[in-house]
């Protein structure tokens, strides 16, 4: 899947088109197997990126931390909508304290001089060299060979949480109502059928992009192997993850000390660099490049791809 | 003072010694629990459980809780009515843990050998191999799962229910009454593969009594999987401490016990050969383990491999019996369990699978050393084990 940053407005269509798909029920409701978090910030579950996990530099798989549920998840809560109407003090049913979009729009810097923030928007990376399968030490998660979709056979995990501990990533959930794993399944049954995951059909932005990296002519073979202007998040963290970002390429200029605009980005370099790595850059140049070329009404397929004329060329699950 | 600790070594290393008498009671053995006035009639047996260091796990937390965990005796009774078994385990612990939504449980687990005709081939006590299988019966302090069926209906939040008053109130009855009360499984387990066995008439229970566990299992002796009826045979006991956030291979766990069925003929040697000792040259072995085995492994306080090289050997001779060990070392792909640090350590691969699909260890065998260094080596590996 190939996702494009700057389409994405962070209107949640996504995370609730996968929860009423998938996790309204069974113990999963903590769970968003898709989410858009605001970054900088966060995020969810509470700092999932300092929470270890993941392969390091040599190979090896590295410890992590199982997120609490209380704490870094929070336990969805729910208002007494019908006691109010007998003079009851409106109130929740658990005392929130965090949820997957706890900290929305936040983002970053000093406002107005330099505040900026963007959405990612999150599933399962569906790795190359998922960590969770690593880990599981029971050979309970598995990477389908005909889609690449990493699964969770649930009448073999015992729940033992170390997929948790080590996706870096914490796109693993544990259900503690069924004291087993569960993660996004990337709508296996519809990909099956030719159909794309709810979270992509429902992107109200165009965001999504779902095809095969092997698939030659396949809108995310181009946008990751021919322009390489998709790259993966956190890619440091040595699983091999499956999900493409297109990086936020235009933001506003910051205002200097006497509030005159500079030619200088609101994002930071840096954070840009921590999420995708150095690459970033040559794809930003490059999407800027196209987009120059297409403003002067000359070709770039490139462009064309990413404005997406017709949504369903955006899905190429079904050949 | 001398002397006093001379008798506790004694009575130590006796207690280590025994092996468990399932007496012969009239009656029916085959759903009692811990609170059966049956088990006023046999004798505790001490067995010490060890902590778990052969795998670590990837949890950073639990590492850091386990990094100096003890030995725990455990105290185990057995009963059995001749056609039935039931085996009591107490375990103290301060803290009692059954629920999984802000932590992890309190639970035990015993286990047998698929086959046992042989006290010198059994299998992995940890989680068995392809070759030789375990049967497994776990009981978590959960205090209920919910087991997914089709019906979608009756899984949803009852916050996401458009029910109020009597109708929510009936739903609610309903979802309760769906849910499996306790954790109790029994699973057959190859190495990495595991087959949950829903049909197997055994029967857990647990309670928390004044700081300790006691735990029960009641199960046929004669099943399709496993036969236990031959005179003796082995069970070897785990336990989880949710408090430690304790749980999958993170455990206490013992070695192979022999279990003698009173009043049954047979398992003489079974008995006598699960807990063979050597008593050979320590501080040679010492000097072997250290010449031959620490390159790879590690083990307790000689940390010159890398971390992910070999299987930590801190506490190999608590759970495994001596038997196992010269077999390890002697024949190191009699027990490979495939599936292990394949993808975790690319580094260092334990195993490799040829294309006919046999499994070799990593590990050379030592069948070349002479049988007194060996004696002398097993000797030390088998010390190796925490303190209590």
């Amino acid at each position: 899947m190939v996702i494009d940053l700057n389409k994405c407005l962070g209107c949640q269509t996504c995370s609730i088109a996968c929860k009423t798909e998938w996790t309204n029920r069974s113990g999963r409701e903590y769970m968003y197997w898709n989410n858009v978090e605001t970054y900088p910030g966060k995020g969810y579950p509470k700092n999932w990126q300092k929470l270890g996990g993941g392969f390091s530099i040599a190979g090896d798989l590295k410890e992590g931390v199982v997120p609490s549920l209380k704490s870094d998840y929070g336990i969805p809560w729910d208002f007494n909508h019908d006691e109010i109407f007998s003079g009851a003090e409106f109130k929740p049913n658990v005392e929130p304290t965090w949820g997957a979009n706890w900290d929305e729009d936040e983002g970053g810097g000093d406002f107005p001089r330099d505040n900026y923030f963007f959405y990612i928007p999150r599933i399962c990376n569906h790795c190359t060299n998922p960590s969770c399968m690593s880990a599981c030490p029971r050979d309970a998660i598995f990477k389908r060979e005909e889609d690449g979709i990493v699964l969770v056979d649930l009448d073999i995990c015992n729940g033992c949480k170390e997929c948790v501990a080590s996706c870096p990533y914490k796109k693993i959930y544990f259900n503690p109502k069924i004291s087993k794993s569960e993660k996004c399944n990337m709508c296996f049954p519809l990909i099956e059928k030719g159909l794309p995951p709810v979270c992509a059909k429902q992107c109200s932005g165009r965001a999504r992009f779902v095809g095969f990296l092997d698939d030659l002519e396949s809108q995310v073979y181009k946008l990751v192997y021919r322009y390489k202007v998709a790259i993966p998040l956190r890619a440091d963290f040595g699983t091999k993850p499956n999900v493409y970002y297109i990086p936020p390429v235009d933001s506003p200029f910051k205002f200097d000390e006497n509030n005159k605009m500079t030619k200088e980005s609101r994002i930071p370099k840096d954070e840009l660099e921590k999420l995708f790595g150095k690459e970033v850059f040559e794809a930003i140049d490059k999407i800027k490049f196209e987009m120059k070329k297409r403003r002067e009404t000359r070709e770039s397929e490139l462009m064309d791809i990413l404005i997406s004329y017709r949504q369903s060329d955006m899905f190429e699950v079904g050949r | 003072m001398r002397y006093m600790y001379i008798v506790v070594f004694l009575l130590f290393s006796l207690s280590l010694n025994a092996h468990i008498v399932a007496m012969r009671v009239p009656g029916n053995v085959s759903s009692i629990g811990p609170n059966s006035k049956a088990w006023l009639s046999s004798r505790y047996t001490d067995i010490v459980l060890y902590p778990q260091t052969s795998i670590k796990s990837s949890d950073k937390e639990a590492n850091e809780l386990n990094q100096n965990s003890f030995a725990k005796r455990v105290k185990v009774k057995a009963l059995s009515d001749g056609k039935n078994i039931s085996i009591l385990v107490k375990w103290a612990d301060k803290t009692e843990n059954n629920s999984s939504i802000n932590g992890y449980v309190d639970g035990f687990a015993i286990e047998f050998p698929l086959k046992f005709e042989d006290a010198t081939q059994l299998p992995f006590v940890i989680r068995g191999s392809k070759q030789r299988g375990i049967v497994l019966h776990v009981k978590k302090a959960l205090k209920e799962v919910y087991e997914l069926d089709s019906d979608i209906y009756y899984q949803i939040d009852k916050n996401n229910q458009n029910l109020f008053g009597k109708d929510l109130e009936e739903y609610e009855k309903e979802v309760e009454k769906r849910a499996i009360k306790g954790y109790e499984k029994v699973f057959m387990q190859w190495g990495m593969r595991v087959k949950e066995i829903k049909s197997f008439k055994s029967h857990m229970q647990m309670i928390y009594k004044n700081g300790y566990w006691l735990g029960t299992l009641s199960m046929p002796l004669k099943s399709s999987y496993v036969n236990l009826d031959k005179g003796a045979f082995a069970l070897a006991i785990s336990i989880w401490d949710g408090e430690k956030k304790s749980r999958g291979d993170l455990k206490l766990i013992s070695s192979w016990i022999g279990v003698k069925l009173d009043g049954s003929n047979g398992g003489e040697k079974f008995l006598k050969d699960i807990k063979i000792k050597l008593s050979g040259d320590i501080k040679n072995g010492e000097k072997l383990v250290l010449e031959n085995c620490a390159v790879c492994h590690r083990y307790k306080g000689v940390v010159m491999a890398p971390e992910f090289m070999a299987p930590n050997l801190s506490n190999i001779g608590g759970y495994s019996t001596t038997k196992y060990i010269e077999e390890s070392i002697l024949k190191p792909n009699a027990v490979v369990i495939k599936g292990y640090n394949k993808t975790a350590h690319k580094n260092f691969v334990w195993y490799n699978v040829d294309n006919n699909g046999k499994i070799t260890s990593t590990m050379p065998s030592y069948d070349w050393m002479s049988k007194k260094n060996i004696e002398d080596m097993v000797t030390f590996l088998k010390s190796l084990r925490g303190i209590e």
